[in-house]
């Protein structure tokens, strides 16, 4: 039959007749597509919003950062209330001894989208300045959550009690494994007393 | 030949232009908005998830193309067989598409006629209208390719 190899051939030749076009004028007009690399697809949107750094987080915001381990949490409380019980996977940097202390954990700061301060108690100014010191120091992205403790417990979200884990992976490790120390224990955040103010208050 | 005169209330020659000529309308009309907003149909093409992301925007700059250029083939009579066998083959490919979008439960803004993002306060459209709607195109289309080679037939016997 000889319509077959006709219509085979001119299929082929709209084919190639169609792209040369489509691509000729694609490379010649303004709007054109870039085709050499993947079609841009918007990022969607975050719904972590987030002040200029320096300024403080809502609880809601570091608690998202805190499960997708995109940010680290600094306690600027005592050593004695932190290992009473600490946001899982945060670093103990007491203000007090935060130039003994800083270099240290520095490398653990690496890397994420956002450094936490928190201490305990509405008034508390530990965290704050906690943050001057990080923000003086050359870290950025630092976050203060105003009254961390009260309100990370509040919403049972994970807790740790003594010293903290010290090598980063362990920390980080700490912060995917969320969903699931929430599953496994919904009693192991247990609210102190809400109306607690900072205890160590002196720096 | 015969089966076709008497399927046929016009003559298969002037049945043929007419159907070539409708169907031409539809590509044409298709082609139009896809060319003019190229991000946007590579945006609709993207919500297919059909092709690998390196694939969408060539696609989306092809397609239209084609679309136009099987309008013009048919309208003018040009590489004809060709065009109506490529046009049908077009239409099952959307088809198919559609149906697999519907099966993976991915309710895609169609992208057939126009590049406008579908209004979220409206009511989206049912799949099954897109897939009635292009099942219709593909008959037209199908039709169209067999009263063509039909005629073509016809000619080179002749």
């Amino acid at each position: 039959m000889r319509l077959v190899p006709k219509i085979l051939g001119q299929s082929l030749g709209l084919l190639a007749l169609s792209a040369l076009c489509a691509f000729a004028v694609n490379a010649a007009r303004p709007d054109g597509l870039p085709l050499a690399q993947a079609a841009k697809s918007e990022p969607a949107p975050s719904a972590v919003q987030l002040a200029p750094a320096g300024g403080e987080i809502a609880l809601k915001d570091a608690a998202m950062l805190f499960l997708s381990g995109r940010a680290v949490f600094l306690d600027a409380r005592s050593q004695y209330e932190f290992e009473l019980g600490h946001i899982q996977g945060a670093i103990n940097l007491p203000v007090r001894s935060f130039a003994s202390d800083f270099q240290d954990i520095k490398s653990r700061l690496a890397g994420k989208d956002a450094v936490i301060a928190y201490c305990d108690g509405p008034e508390c100014p530990l965290s704050h300045a906690l943050a001057k010191h990080l923000i003086e120091a050359g870290v950025k992205n630092v976050y203060v959550l105003v009254n961390g403790w009260t309100l990370w417990q509040a919403e049972k979200l994970p807790v740790a009690k003594g010293r903290a884990a010290q090598s980063a992976p362990a920390t980080q490790a700490a912060a995917s494994q969320t969903a699931k120390a929430v599953a496994a224990k919904p009693g192991a955040a247990k609210p102190k007393g809400q109306e607690k103010l900072c205890t160590d208050c002196t720096n | 030949m015969h089966r076709l005169h008497q399927l046929m209330p016009v003559p298969p020659r002037q049945a043929d232009f007419v159907l070539r000529f409708a169907l031409a309308l539809v590509l044409l009309y298709a082609s139009a908005d896809k060319l003019l907003h190229p991000q946007d149909f590579a945006n609709l093409v993207a919500g297919y998830h059909a092709l690998p992301d390196l694939l969408v925007n060539p696609v989306a700059v092809w397609l239209p193309w084609l679309e136009l250029l099987l309008g013009l083939c048919l309208i003018s009579g040009f590489w004809c067989e060709g065009a109506t066998t490529l046009t049908a083959g077009l239409f099952a490919a959307f088809w198919v598409l559609l149906l697999v979008s519907a099966a993976r439960g991915i309710d895609v803004t169609c992208g057939c006629f126009s590049t406008r993002p579908a209004d979220p306060g409206a009511e989206p459209t049912p799949m099954l209208f897109y897939i009635g709607r292009d099942a219709a195109l593909l008959g037209l289309a199908a039709f169209t390719a067999w009263v063509r080679l039909t005629v073509a037939r016809e000619q080179a016997a002749a």
